[in-house]
């Protein structure tokens, strides 16, 4: 009997306590989980202020832009218009909106702040606003007008409280979340399609559709077809070393691609499967783009100096003449070099040619020349220096420490400027200066990093 | 029967506490360590080759630690050395030299020597590691050329006005790529990742520009296939 009572007693105390400390952990995960969902939504909600606030700074900048007739205060006004865009573009892309919803806003925001940019070098070197300009400016405007627009109506939603943008947050039902997304969704849509009217920016930055969609200069004659690309591409391997050659698979709008090419995927006689090399071969032309050999390099048996050597007698065989190695890149137990193109005693940085060489046994196993493509020409026109090196020299710090001054062409936007280059030493770290040679300005400053391995330039 | 009981309870106690203060181990940590091996060359240990191995092994010898040649090759016997000199110095003994180590040796390693200020800290290993991250978790079976694609995607999206200006910003944008989403992205990314993440940053680009890819078998968007197709690239297709 008495047996009988205490086995009674055992499982649902047992049962009793399990429950207790099953509850116990169930409402501390789910206070964490409310916690970090709060956590969330306040993130979110910082940054919809935020985007909100930057909108209309730029919207009120723009306008005090145009009203402005001080070309300081020009200056001022649109590197702040660049920050404010720079900022409200950030933070619209840290928001829980799918790309397909910002893509053109991020691209309006991005392009304000590149236009703005431009604006103020041009402010710089004294040239006022030209009609187009203005008008420009004025279209931006009435765009971050109408982008502020929806982003205040969206802020009075937002003021209801059952908004809520994180989607783990599901104190609020499935139906309420539905339709606030709806609204999110529709406001952001609207914004896209009026950005989608915005007439074409013309300028120099690195964001302008002109540059992004800059054609390749380098390529001339006429389209080859793939038959031919793949005999192009076995010659430029070594006919003997292939052992099968298939090419990538093209979808309907591979021509649209900034360099059209034929894809390839070579197995070389003596590795297996898995080690293939790929190769790019331009329709254009039928040049090799680009090269990659991912074969491992277990061991790195040649000095730098032999691999510079073999890298340029690989880009003579190969029909590029005049090529200088300029700078170097160890990694992986290959190194990478960067030859570029030399004419008249004028380094063409735009000319570039990589050339990367395992350490093994001094085969090549990278080769990229899109650059090359993109930008070389036959006969450029190089002007004429306007200025001596002496000259140039009075426009850099006396206390900089000059190792070699040379000529050098390099990019600016769309254009080319010929640049005295300076390469030296301040304050103990690696620059290099570049000063016109037809005005004295100066262009470009670059820091090297160097170390063990090679150098960097930021 | 009571010891029964209380062994259950014990027992029950001990299974359930664990279920409660059990935190999943981050796999950060050893990321980062792992990465550190391949990256800082700061660190010497078996395996090591260079100039730096050589000072090491000549002030193991000249303290008379080591009984062998200079050959600039941390081998077996120079491992055993370098434990011997971190026992008698009180280091702690792993047989690799550190920055600790190398101090009580004397030595300063290259990559700890004096940078200047204005260079201090640049270099490129944040971006490179997280795009080997990035491969790793998103085209992890993707044949060699496949990766270097994924890398060139997020690079070509940081160029372009349609997305975030860096590279973290691109790979950590919302609703962008799903082995950030489900946290694949924090795996350890194997030697084909990194090297793959260093020939896109050095400027190779099979895609040719392009701005996505998606694969075809577990696409989820709709939208995704309004865009226009380029190349297919192993299991995924290109386009912008």
């Amino acid at each position: 009997m008495n047996g009988n009572r205490r086995r009674w007693w055992i499982a649902p105390s047992i049962l009793g306590l399990i429950l207790i400390l099953a509850i116990g952990w169930g409402y501390s995960e789910y206070r964490d989980k409310n916690k970090l969902g709060v956590a969330l939504e306040n993130h979110y909600q910082r940054l919809f202020f935020d985007v909100k606030k930057h909108v209309e700074n730029v919207q009120v900048n723009l306008s005090k832009a145009l009203v402005s007739q001080s070309r300081d205060q020009n200056v001022l006004l649109l590197s702040q218009i660049m920050n404010e865009a720079y900022f409200a573009q950030d933070k619209l892309g840290q928001m829980p909106i799918t790309h397909a919803e910002t893509a053109k806003t991020e691209k309006f925001l991005n392009q304000v702040a590149d236009y703005s940019y431009d604006l103020i070098q041009s402010h710089l070197k004294g040239q006022p606003l030209t009609m187009e300009q203005r008008e420009a400016l004025a279209n931006l405007r009435g765009n971050s007008a109408t982008f502020n627009q929806e982003l205040a109506k969206l802020q009075s939603e937002l003021s209801d409280r059952t908004f809520l943008m994180g989607s783990l947050n599901r104190r609020q039902s499935k139906k309420v979340q539905q339709a606030n997304e709806k609204i999110l969704q529709t406001s952001i849509g609207n914004i896209e399609k009026n950005m989608a009217k915005t007439p074409e920016l013309i300028y120099d930055g690195p964001f302008s559709d002109q540059m992004i969609n800059k054609k390749p200069v380098g390529l001339t004659g006429k389209n080859i077809s793939k038959a031919e690309a793949k005999k192009v591409a076995k010659q430029f391997f070594g006919d003997k070393r292939v052992k099968k050659i298939t090419a990538f698979e093209e979808g309907e709008n591979a021509s649209e691609v900034r360099i059209p090419s034929h894809t390839f995927n070579i197995e070389p006689t003596n590795a297996s499967k898995e080690l293939a090399v790929y190769m790019g071969v331009t329709k254009q032309g039928g040049k090799v783009l680009w090269m990659a050999n991912a074969r491992p390099v277990s061991k790195a048996s040649i000095s730098i100096k032999e691999a510079q050597e073999k890298a340029l007698k690989y880009l003579d065989g190969k029909g590029f003449k005049n090529m200088e190695p300029n700078y170097y890149l160890k990694y992986d137990n290959t190194v990478l070099f960067n030859l570029v193109y030399k004419e008249k005693d004028v380094t063409i940085y735009p000319d570039l040619v990589k050339v990367k060489v395992a350490l093994d046994n001094g085969e090549i196993v990278g080769f990229d020349a899109s650059s090359y493509y993109l930008n070389h020409r036959e006969n450029r026109n190089i002007e004429n220096v306007k200025i001596t090196a002496e000259e140039a020299r009075d426009g850099i710090r006396v206390d900089f420490d000059i190792d070699s001054i040379r000529l050098a062409l390099i990019p600016k936007g769309k254009e080319e400027v010929l640049c005295y280059e300076f390469k030296g030493k301040y304050d103990d770290s690696d620059y290099i200066i570049y000063i016109n040679a037809l005005n004295g300005e100066e262009e470009q400053i670059l820091q090297i990093i160097k170390n063990e391995n090679g150098t960097l330039t930021f | 029967m009571k010891r029964f009981t209380i062994m259950t309870m014990v027992f029950v106690l001990f299974f359930l506490s664990i279920i409660m203060f059990y935190e999943p181990r981050s796999n950060l940590g050893e990321t980062a360590t792992r990465y550190n091996m391949f990256f800082a060359p700061q660190i010497l240990y078996w395996g090591s080759q260079g100039q730096d191995v050589k000072n090491v092994q000549w002030q193991l010898v000249k303290w008379k630690y080591l009984i062998g040649k200079v050959d600039g090759v941390y081998g077996a016997d120079t491992y055993r050395a370098v434990r011997r000199f971190q026992a008698k110095n009180g280091l702690n003994v792993d047989g690799v030299v550190g920055p600790s180590t190398a101090a009580a040796l004397g030595i300063t390693l290259s990559g700890t020597g004096a940078v200047p200020a204005s260079a201090q800290g640049i270099n490129r290993k944040g971006d490179e590691y997280l795009l080997a991250r990035t491969i790793h978790g998103e085209a992890r079976g993707e044949p060699y050329v496949g990766k270097v694609a994924v890398a060139a995607v997020v690079l070509n999206r940081v160029r372009s006005p349609k997305f975030p200006n860096t590279v973290a910003g691109v790979v950590y944008q919302p609703l962008a790529f799903t082995a950030v989403a489900d946290g694949q992205i924090n795996l350890t990314p194997d030697k084909d990742s990194i090297k793959a993440a260093r020939d896109a940053l050095n400027g190779w680009d099979p895609t040719y520009g392009c701005l996505y890819y998606w694969n075809p078998a577990t696409a989820t968007s709709k939208w995704i296939w309004s865009r226009k197709v380029t190349l297919k690239i192993g299991k995924h297709w290109f386009g912008i």
